[in-house]
């Protein structure tokens, strides 16, 4: 029996704000997109369980791409970034995203990140109802402060570690033990990145306000977060979902902060119910 | 191999099996090469400055003096939340000092540098309570 794996790794190149970016996405299966952004600090191996999955990809065809300076996405092709501090914007971020789209040609995708990609997809929903049939939007909140610190890029520590064990509480301990070191693994390689990111998602990330503004009818969002994660907490889901037109929100019991990544046969329950809750609103709407 | 606790230890005999549990541990042994400090656990109805070299616990001073051990940071919170720690599996917010110091009345105190060095192995000794139990 072959033991090579039907996903598949490509790169694109793209521009945005002006920026050249040569893009690497995984992909595997068939059907609608769903367009799968990591957390702050880590890259597409997070998606490692959903791009396997064998019940969504024969209904959905999967695409877990790394941000650029995350992964196999390198810093922009065109400038000397290294003379910069990398700190993402709401602008940008949202704007790589429907640049990436838009190069790959998707039809009515569906968005779903975590963390900062959780929260980013509330910005999409916000900016973008036309472009995403629905976005899923895993331990996201209206707004997430606390998180942009000096210690994740403190040159008198090991920056590897703090961000990899800095982020290691943030997942619940009856997740398997290997997956929540695969994810500490995985950020134990980002800690360049880390920092800059949080910028969006603890600074300039704040839709405290505007939730009213979100169109749900033409793109429903629905919010699912883990009860160990004290970073956006279950109750701030709900919070922000309750203020979304149409929002949804689904508890996830015995998960944390990274719930693709640290148990992705108990988040998938919730996946599918999420999946079948946005159709059901697309239906109605 | 993870047992449930019975009851609390009192607390020379907690420090003995901190001592045990530290000094006998896989991941602190393979990654504590560095891991040499002095810090205060601060439990309310009890403390504990834990004294660390390469790795091995050498010395835990129960409830020490005011002047008695120098020590670089301290994590300090009530016996209660301590209490929490030391379930085998801890409840949502008492899973691990980032959590019960954004949610709970965890603190963080001193030259939290220090800590950040040696985060790794701190976080692996304190979910070594989840193994002996509660230092309160």
């Amino acid at each position: 029996m072959s033991k090579i794996s039907p996903v598949i790794g490509r790169y694109v190149t793209i521009e945005v704000d002006g920026l050249e970016y040569k893009v690497f996405y995984l992909e595997n299966g068939t059907g609608q997109p769903l367009v799968c952004q990591h957390t702050a600090g880590a890259h597409n191996h997070q998606w490692r369980g959903l791009l396997e999955d064998e019940e969504i990809t024969a209904n959905y065809r999967v695409i877990a791409y790394d941000l650029p300076r995350h992964g196999k996405s390198d810093p922009p092709e065109n400038t000397e970034w290294w003379k910069e501090e990398y700190q993402l914007t709401a602008d940008h971020f949202v704007n790589f995203i429907v640049a990436l789209c838009d190069a790959l040609e998707l039809e009515d995708p569906l968005f779903m990140g975590s963390s900062f990609g959780g929260n980013v997809a509330l910005q999409l929903a916000l900016r973008h109802p036309d472009r995403f049939a629905g976005v899923l939007s895993v331990e996201g909140a209206d707004y997430s402060p606390g998180f942009y610190l000096d210690w994740w890029q403190h040159p008198h520590a090991n920056a590897a570690q703090v961000c990899a064990s800095g982020t290691w509480d943030l997942m619940a301990p009856q997740s398997p033990e290997a997956d929540r070191w695969k994810t500490w693994f995985y950020y134990s390689q980002g800690s360049e990145a880390f920092k800059g990111d949080l910028h969006f998602y603890s600074v300039d990330h704040d839709l405290r306000g505007r939730l009213h503004e979100i169109d749900g009818d033409k793109c429903p969002v629905v919010m699912m977060t883990g009860e160990y994660d004290y970073l956006t907490t279950p109750e701030d889901s709900a919070r922000t979902a309750s203020e979304i037109k149409n929002g949804s929100f689904i508890n996830m019991p015995e998960i944390g902060h990274f719930p693709m990544s640290e148990n992705h046969d108990r988040f998938r329950i919730h996946l599918l119910e999420a999946l079948d809750a946005l159709r059901s609103v697309k239906a109605n709407a | 191999m993870t047992t449930a606790p019975t009851a609390t230890r009192a607390p020379a005999e907690w420090a003995e099996a901190f001592t045990e549990a530290n000094n006998t541990d896989p991941e602190i042994q393979a990654h504590g090469k560095y891991f040499t400090t002095t810090w205060l656990l601060d439990a309310g109805e009890h403390s504990y400055a834990i004294k660390l070299e390469s790795g091995e616990v050498t010395a835990v001073t129960v409830d020490p003096g005011p002047l008695d051990v120098p020590y670089q940071f301290a994590i300090r919170a009530s016996s209660d939340t301590w209490r929490e720690f030391g379930q085998p599996v801890p409840k949502p917010m008492f899973h691990g000092i980032w959590a019960a110091s954004f949610q709970r009345d965890m603190r963080l105190e001193g030259d939290v540098l220090v800590l950040m060095q040696n985060l790794r192995c701190i976080t692996r000794q304190i979910e070594l309570l989840r193994i002996i139990g509660s230092p309160v």
